[in-house]
């Protein structure tokens, strides 16, 4: 059999076992709604005034898609950043994009403590919110281009990025110590990160920034597969370093950004889902493992949603301990078993 | 060598016994309740937190049950009056502190502490408040103005420094577990430090009984007792009038973040308010004395056609629920716009009066929800905490 050959059949049992995630994730929850019931509320036959039909449609069908987009988004951020830092360690938030983005949040929902009057903010919801963290990732990330521009060693840039967080970090825990605990509860709760609660609209955002950035890694895979051989190798290869430095970067500003905005700064997956499927596919080039971090992604993120929503019961849990506690193990037992790690 | 060993030997021995010593110095609590005959007990009917004792001697001994959730420890202290004060001699060991009465300047830590002073008519012995702004009672935002009540820090949290400087004879404090440093420090400097424990009751009068347990530190038993009196035949008044309502209308409560829901259990302070205004809270089963964390969805299940909606947490209007969740429009009691809030009645510096108010006025709470839940029991009474949402 060809290599190409056994990649398509990864592809297509990655995306037989997306779909069957999906399917499964929408048809478990705290309510326990049939599966022929939700079958006839997905295809429309159901009565449009009962409470199972909203649930499927404007809950559960939109927290499904947000799961793929979060989970697909983000390791694939992921993915870039580690490739152009050549560092197994970087994730989609080393650049002080979640930072940023928590800074945002912070002084929406805490700002008013601090800065009685000046920063006093009559609406705060979910729409705020989402402008408040862009706006924060956005400026970080602008900091981080400019210094881009300045330095020419990436492994800088690491560093540089790295500060930022530690600053906007600083300025939150500022923050937080000067507000009321309901404020921090907020954002507490903003930080562990969630997927239900988006709107169509929201969704639609979102989905448009992660194409955009799924289209910008897509033409930069022949400098990325360059990077992982060195700078000097991608000079070599007559590939502008510069330029494709700051389409990674933007591509990974939107992915990141925009899911962090509308999700909170999900942990973990941008980090361990390049590393799953480079030892499930067994290769580091760009054109195999693009498609494979978004699948994997989305099926790690549905399937820690499924969990989290424990089915049948009426808590529910924070996403981001789930995706830890589930996909620590995973990269653990997979570099073990393989005994070295493919980069 | 050997020299050498023995004087290791010698070092080893040296400190185990400096240690047993150390041992044999931390004495255990006695209980003072039995060695002393007692002449009378305050009669306590609703808290379960605390207990006052006045013993022949004249000392009044007041236990403070449960100072937090879980307490494993009883906090107990010895109030001394002060003419006696020469007189007695106390094992300082037994109490976690001896308080000579009555107190004069005090800082208190929670709003839910004022107006049980105010109504003792002790408002003007506190001295400090650590973040005045949450203070709504009139009078005491009229000695804050004028710069009687000292600033001691921010949200609630004291700055030991300030209190340091403030010398003040007692502190009420309150702690959420045991080992609070901050506290440690001041009773290093000889500030007593009292723990309050009214935020952990969970009977609405339970709560508001508390204000006996302030009375005995500035001699106001009497006034303490007659104030309580009052509001307890107030509130089983009320009590009495909701049970004879001919329906039971079902009540959701909460609110949502993200896609958790907030709202309080079946044991908890709000809950039982619900019950005495007989009323079907439709999470009256569950047995949490807390919050409730739900997924939204089970939420929609129960309480979808719930007829009124008590607290949805800090949400003052329909457009603000409308715009953070559009599945609050989904609940009957949005469309039918039966949703009323204590967050539209604040102080002049924003506090939320019920915060500081409701656990001293429970008989207030429960007129407000018999008016709200059984239009027609109190139809001339004016609502208080509870309104619409606007």
């Amino acid at each position: 059999m060809s290599k190409k050959s056994t990649y398509n059949l990864h592809f297509i049992a990655l995306l037989v076992v997306l779909l069957l995630c999906f399917i499964i994730n929408i048809c478990l929850g705290s309510v326990n709604i049939s599966f022929v019931d939700t079958l006839k509320a997905l295809f429309g036959t159901a009565t449009k005034d009962s409470s199972s039909y909203y649930i499927i449609w404007e809950y559960r069908l939109p927290k499904a898609i947000t799961a793929i987009l979060v989970g697909g988004g983000l390791s694939l951020s992921g993915l870039l950043m580690q490739t152009l830092f050549r560092n197994p360690l970087a994730g989609p938030y080393v650049l002080g994009i979640s930072s940023g983005a928590s800074l945002g949040a912070a002084l929406l929902i805490m700002g008013t403590s601090l800065f009685s009057g000046a920063f006093t903010f009559s609406t705060f919801n979910d729409i705020t919110l989402a402008i408040a963290s862009s706006l924060g990732s956005f400026l970080v990330l602008s900091l981080v281009l400019v210094v881009a521009a300045k330095v020419k060693d990436t492994m800088a840039l690491l560093i540089i990025g790295l500060m930022f967080g530690s600053i906007t970090a600083a300025i939150v825990s500022v923050l937080s110590y000067f507000s009321k605990a309901e404020k921090l509860q907020q954002y507490i709760f903003w930080s562990f990160g969630s997927l239900g609660n988006l709107s169509w609209v929201q969704l639609l955002i979102v989905g448009l920034c992660t194409i955009i950035g799924i289209f910008l890694s897509i033409i930069s895979i022949k400098p990325l597969n360059a990077f992982l051989l060195g700078e000097n190798y991608a000079k070599s290869l007559g590939i502008g370093l510069q330029k494709s430095r700051y389409i990674i970067i933007i591509a990974t500003g939107l992915l990141a950004g925009s899911i962090t905005a509308f999700a909170g700064p999900i942990a973990f997956v941008g980090l361990a889902v390049p590393h799953i499927t480079k030892q499930l596919l067994l290769t580091s080039d760009h054109k195999i493992q693009i498609p494979a971090v978004l699948c994997c992604g989305a099926i790690l993120m549905l399937v820690c949603d499924t969990i989290a929503q424990l089915p049948g019961s009426v808590s529910v849990l924070p996403i981001n301990a789930i995706t830890s506690i589930l996909g620590a193990p995973v990269v653990i037992w997979l570099l073990v078993r393989k005994r070295k790690m493919i980069f | 060598m050997k020299n050498r060993r023995t004087t290791t030997m010698f070092k080893r021995l040296l400190f185990i016994s400096y240690l047993l010593l150390l041992c044999g110095c931390k004495q255990e609590k006695k209980d003072p309740f039995s060695n002393q005959t007692s002449i009378s007990s305050t009669s306590i009917r609703y808290a379960n937190g605390f207990e006052i004792e006045t013993q022949s001697s004249g000392i009044t001994i007041i236990k403070v049950l449960k100072p937090w959730a879980n307490a494993e420890t009883t906090h107990t202290y010895a109030l001394v009056p002060k003419e006696i004060q020469a007189s007695v001699t106390l094992n300082k060991n037994e109490y976690d502190a001896i308080i000579s009465t009555p107190v004069e300047n005090i800082v208190v830590t929670s709003t839910t502490h004022i107006p049980a002073l105010e109504e003792l008519g002790v408002l003007n012995n506190i001295i400090g408040f650590p973040d005045t702004k949450y203070i709504s009672s009139k009078a005491a935002r009229e000695r804050i103005d004028s710069g009687k009540i000292k600033e001691l820090g921010i949200n609630e949290s004291l700055n030991t420094e300030a209190v340091l400087a403030l010398q003040p004879d007692l502190i009420f404090g309150f702690a959420i577990n045991d080992g609070n440093s901050t506290y440690e420090t001041i009773q290093r400097a000889n500030i007593s430090v009292v723990y309050n424990g009214d935020w952990v009751e969970e009977t609405p009068l339970g709560k508001a009984e508390w204000i006996k347990f302030f009375a005995p530190f500035f001699n106001k038993t009497k006034e303490a007792d007659a104030v309580f009196n009052k509001i307890e035949a107030s509130y089983l008044e009320a009590k009495k009038l909701a049970s004879e309502a001919k329906n039971k209308p079902t009540v959701l409560s909460g609110a949502m973040f993200k896609d958790v829901w907030y709202l309080p259990g079946g044991k908890s302070w709000a809950a039982n308010f619900l019950e005495d205004a007989n009323a079907d809270y439709l999470w009256s089963a569950t047995d949490e004395n807390g919050s409730l964390s739900l997924s939204w969805e089970s939420v929609l299940d129960v309480g979808q056609h719930a007829e009124y909606w008590i607290g949805p947490a800090q949400l003052a209007t329909y457009q603000e629920m409308e715009s953070s969740s559009l599945h609050y429009t989904q609940f009957d009691a949005f469309k039918n716009r039966k949703i009323f809030t204590t967050a539209n009645t604040k102080g002049e510096t924003g506090g939320t009066l019920y915060y500081e108010l409701g656990p001293q006025r429970p008989d207030l709470v429960l007129k407000d929800l018999i008016h709200i839940l059984h239009p027609g029991l109190l139809p001339n009474y004016e609502p208080f905490f509870f309104k619409p949402l606007l």
